[in-house]
């Protein structure tokens, strides 16, 4: 019995002349489509969505609007994998995470100046413009507000004075990727570089940003951000003098 | 109070990753960690399925005289599998953090591709961490 089922529906894929041709692909979409049409309409209309969209959500409240870590440093290692399977060297990939970090960072310092400006009350907002603050500033707040925490050391390179390092010893976005051997020139911190590199251009700062993985025992990621000022930015700060 | 062995197998019965800790256990070849691997799955589906109740849950522990071992399987069906001595009382625990060390360092990792082998070195690390952790 269960054997004659069986091979009729084996046989009913086979077309049948007397039975009505089956449906082409597109009226078959269309009519799952008019069936869930029905469906909904046959069942008790659903609530109206709360108005919460991007722009009617408060621009200074910072307070219950964090994003969980675990969440963040999930969507990067996406962004990463996604990244990964659009270039062909390390070098293209390192450039494209730079220009997404660079992207978020022009928004970062207009988001920040705004939010400071409200909370403070200012009536003229403050904003930093010699060197040694604005890497103060990005070091403790701009770190603070991406990553939950400031970085760990700001340096001057002993290399040259248009030159400094931002250390952090796990960068919590990347603390759970581990690179493979072969892409060892890769450094994923690439979208931070790219992201100071954005606030720094925000504050009329330019410079190449690069991220470097430098581990030492104790914090197997440790990572410099290696700023390097351009010459506009020396000879403006050797003009305001001390 | 002593790991011998993790595993974990992934959905379709490969196992994925195979670490042994201490020398009290047997070392065997790769091939047949494989095959005990995938008869383990099978045996998990099979207990399930014989289960007097529905929807019960599979093999959760099989102990021998000199080990047992514990089987945690998650919402997404990946097994892992803590060999350990049989005094092990917080076994599912250790299995617990196993799990939340994959969900860190495979998971959030984009170097690796779901349902392969996992070579991580964060995880290999983070492995080492629980089991000394849970006893000489």
């Amino acid at each position: 019995m269960s054997r004659l089922t069986i091979t009729s529906s084996s046989t009913s894929a086979i077309p049948n002349p007397q039975a009505p041709p089956p449906p082409s692909k597109q009226r078959q979409s269309s009519y799952i489509a008019s069936q869930l049409t029905n469906l909904s309409i046959s069942s008790a209309p659903p609530p109206p969505p709360p108005l919460t969209s991007i722009v009617d959500r408060p621009v200074n409240r910072m307070r219950g609007a964090e994003v969980g870590m675990a969440a963040w440093a999930f969507l990067y290692s996406g962004i990463v994998a996604y990244s990964q399977s659009r270039v062909d060297s390390v070098v293209e990939l390192e450039k494209r995470l730079a220009s997404l970090g660079r992207e978020a960072g022009q928004r970062i310092i207009a988001l920040q100046m705004l939010r400071n400006t409200q909370t403070a009350n200012l009536k003229d907002p403050k904003r930093e413009h010699r060197l040694i603050p604005i890497l103060q500033y990005i070091h403790t707040q701009i770190y603070r507000y991406c990553f939950g925490k400031a970085a760990d050391g700001l340096e001057k390179s002993v290399d040259g004075d248009d030159e400094y390092m931002l250390t952090s010893n796990q960068p919590p976005l990347t603390q759970h990727i581990s690179t493979p051997r072969d892409l060892s020139q890769l450094s994923v911190e690439a979208y931070t570089a790219g992201l100071v590199e954005g606030v720094l251009d925000g504050l009329e700062i330019p410079a190449r940003v690069t991220a470097h993985t430098v581990p030492t025992d104790q914090y197997p990621n440790r990572t410099v951000i290696l700023i390097k000022l351009d010459q506009v930015v020396m000879d403006r700060e050797a003009g305001l003098g001390k | 109070m002593t790991v011998y062995g993790v595993w974990v197998i992934n959905k379709a019965g490969g196992l994925i990753f195979q670490r042994n800790y201490g020398a009290g256990i047997a070392q065997l070849s790769s091939n047949e960690y494989l095959v005990m691997a995938g008869t383990l799955h099978g045996v998990h589906a099979i207990t399930s399925r014989i289960a007097p109740v529905p929807k019960s849950s599979g093999v959760q522990i099989i102990e021998a005289e000199s080990f047992k071992m514990t089987i945690h399987m998650t919402l997404t069906g990946i097994k892992f599998v803590l060999i350990s001595s049989v005094d092990m009382a917080n076994a599912e625990s250790i299995l617990q953090k196993i799990y939340e060390a994959y969900a860190d360092a495979v998971m959030k990792n984009p170097f690796y591709t779901l349902e392969m082998p996992i070579n991580a070195s964060g995880f290999d690390v983070r492995m080492n961490a629980i089991v000394a952790a849970a006893g000489p």
